[in-house]
């Protein structure tokens, strides 16, 4: 197991008590509330997989996921985005990520979709 | 008819006013000189007038009496009896003809004053007949022009009978009547399709031909100046006597601004839902943490995420405030308590607070004195908090923010300067509207639901005081309140 997840959402309160779940369970995580800098992130943590906010200060999660899927080093992480916005399940999908999930959510819920992919 | 008698009356022509009488008056007048010329120039013979002249006068009075009604036939018996009366007396009579003379003046007189009241009442009559009707088109010509709407009336092969000023409004574009709907391309567009408002393709057109009535159908349309505007069509078909489709009166309304407005009802909606949904997921998080937590039986850990709990809960309940303020605002339910209370100790508490939450400012207390407000104490403190929140929110670089209080003759000022990112001319004219934040939901750059100004504005007015803003794109900005000594 021991898979990498890089959290981006520019609410602290989400990435902190995220972070300390998923790290529970084991995953290494690490995270940012600023989108510009996914993708300096990506290169240095080498995520196995992104949960990515849809919605976020300053920028667009569905412009760096279509960035991701189309650059040929970083389309092979899987990318679940997230979303307290009604109808962002299609944008997702429109975006190219190969999950979404909507907030809030029940945290089994989470774990189910991470399974998925591990 | 009518042209011929209008040709006859050079006073219509001038215009019928108050000085119509002197027409009347000066040709009776010149009548009697002319036959005077007559008798005594031209024939010689003083008694040659008499009876022609009658015939004559009465002619006079029928033509006044119908142009100018009683009046006018009036003022011509006067003349023509008088004249008489000169002829009586001026004349080689005898005694007998002059009795005789003045009996005749009277009984004429009488007869012609008779004439007069019967051809002005019909004369009047027959006015108000077509006067009528002249005035009923004109009437419904006045409303049709001037309703708030825009009217098109086409007959059943799309060619445009009426159209009036709103519809030109609405458009931005002139339809002369007996233009063809459908022929000119460069006419209004629809804005999704690009198809021109009135071409063949479009539904209204087609509407107008086909003879369907349309009930409140939307378009939204790109205007040839560039405006982009929403318009209600509601369209009915008109039928002759025998039921034959002759013509379409369509009603088009400009409902920009309410689409508009349920536009930033909808983005308000979406960004609240979102807004609220946050703190349930962090909340919901934290919740399964501390059961996790407890079941480990690590207490600080625990105590750590009910602090965050609480603080989850706190920033619900903060929102749900909000939203209840501006409905108790648009109901206006939003009551005041009114006390005594030192403004400046309520700012400190404010400030030591708020304070603690950033690091990156440094709230600075310019004033410190003693200043005594008659005011809803809780209000304040809630309009002191957003002025507060709103400039450490918009100075993410950090920096200073100035808090002073300043006393004038009636009033005292309370200003909150920031040195953060500044608000433009244009935005500042909206700040204070309440949805204004949110307004492009899609584009968030900064959290919130955007009430807190439109609330704080309401608050500081109904305690009969002001807020505005001075700012400065990239500047800063300044906040300032007064309230009523």
């Amino acid at each position: 197991m021991n898979k990498r997840i890089l959290i981006v959402d520019d609410d602290v309160d989400i990435i902190e008590p995220l972070s300390l779940l998923l790290e529970r369970k084991g995953y290494t995580i690490a995270s940012i509330t600023k989108g510009k800098e996914i993708y300096e992130r990506v290169k240095n943590f080498k995520p196995d997989l992104i949960l990515l906010d849809i919605l976020m200060s300053g920028s667009d999660g569905r412009v760096i996921c279509k960035r991701l899927k189309k650059d040929q080093l970083t389309k092979k992480i899987t990318i679940i985005m997230m979303s307290a916005h009604p109808g962002a399940d299609k944008d997702s999908e429109r975006a190219g990520a190969d999950d979404f999930i909507a907030k809030p959510f029940e945290v089994e819920d989470l774990f189910t979709i991470l399974q998925k992919y591990s | 008819m009518k042209k011929i008698f209008n040709y006859l009356n050079p006073i219509e022509r001038l215009g019928n006013n108050e000085y119509s009488f002197i027409f009347p008056l000066v040709a009776n007048v010149a009548l009697c000189i002319l036959s005077e010329v007559y008798s005594y120039g031209i024939v010689h013979d003083p008694m040659a007038v008499g009876t022609y002249i009658i015939f004559i006068n009465v002619a006079f009075i029928i033509y006044f009496s119908f142009r100018d009604g009683i009046s006018g036939g009036i003022i011509s018996t006067i003349i023509t009896v008088l004249y008489y009366f000169y002829i009586i007396y001026n004349r080689p009579y005898d005694k007998t003809q002059i009795a005789t003379g003045i009996d005749t003046a009277l009984s004429i007189g009488v007869i012609y004053i008779l004439l007069a009241i019967i051809i002005g009442w019909l004369k009047q009559t027959i006015d108000k007949l077509i006067g009528r009707e002249a005035n009923e088109k004109l009437w419904l010509q006045l409303i049709l022009q001037q309703l708030a709407v825009g009217v098109i009336i086409t007959d059943n092969k799309g060619r445009v009978l009426q159209t009036n000023n709103q519809l030109e409004n609405i458009l931005g574009i002139k339809l002369p009547s007996g233009y063809i709907l459908g022929k000119d391309k460069h006419l209004i567009r629809r804005s999704s399709t690009n198809i021109p408002f009135f071409a063949k393709q479009s539904s209204i057109y087609q509407a107008l031909k086909a003879h369907k009535s349309i009930i409140r159908k939307e378009f939204a349309m790109r205007r040839n100046d560039g405006k982009d505007i929403f318009v209600q069509v509601d369209s009915s078909v008109i039928r002759n006597k025998n039921n034959r489709i002759v013509a379409a009166a369509s009603i088009i309304s400009d409902i920009t601004q309410e689409k508009e407005l349920e536009r930033q009802k909808d983005d308000f909606l979406s960004m609240a839902s979102h807004e609220l949904k946050t703190p349930i997921t962090s909340l919901k998080m934290f919740i399964d943490l501390q059961t996790q937590q407890l079941k480990e039986n690590d207490a600080t850990k625990a105590v750590y995420y009910n602090e965050r709990i609480r603080d989850q809960a706190n920033r619900l309940k903060e929102l749900t405030n909000d939203l209840l303020d501006v409905s108790r605002i648009k109901t206006n339910k939003l009551g005041l308590k009114t006390e005594d209370f030192d403004i400046a100790e309520v700012i400190h508490d404010i400030v030591e607070s708020i304070q603690g939450t950033t690091k990156a400012h440094k709230i600075i207390i310019k004033n410190t004195k003693k200043q005594i407000v008659k005011a809803d104490r809780y209000r304040i403190y809630q309009v002191l908090v957003n002025l507060l929140s709103n400039a450490i929110k918009y100075s993410p670089r950090g920096k200073k923010i100035f808090v002073q209080i300043n006393k004038d003759k009636n009033s005292i000022v309370v200003s909150v300067q920031d040195f953060g990112i500044g608000i433009s001319k244009s935005q500042q004219e909206r700040i204070f509207d309440r949805l204004y934040q949110v307004s492009e939901p899609r584009e968030r750059t900064y959290p919130g639901l955007g009430l807190g100004l439109y609330i704080s504005k309401e608050i500081v007015e109904r305690h009969k005081g002001n807020l505005w803003v001075e700012s400065q794109k990239g500047k800063g900005s300044t906040f300032f309140f007064s309230l009523p000594l």
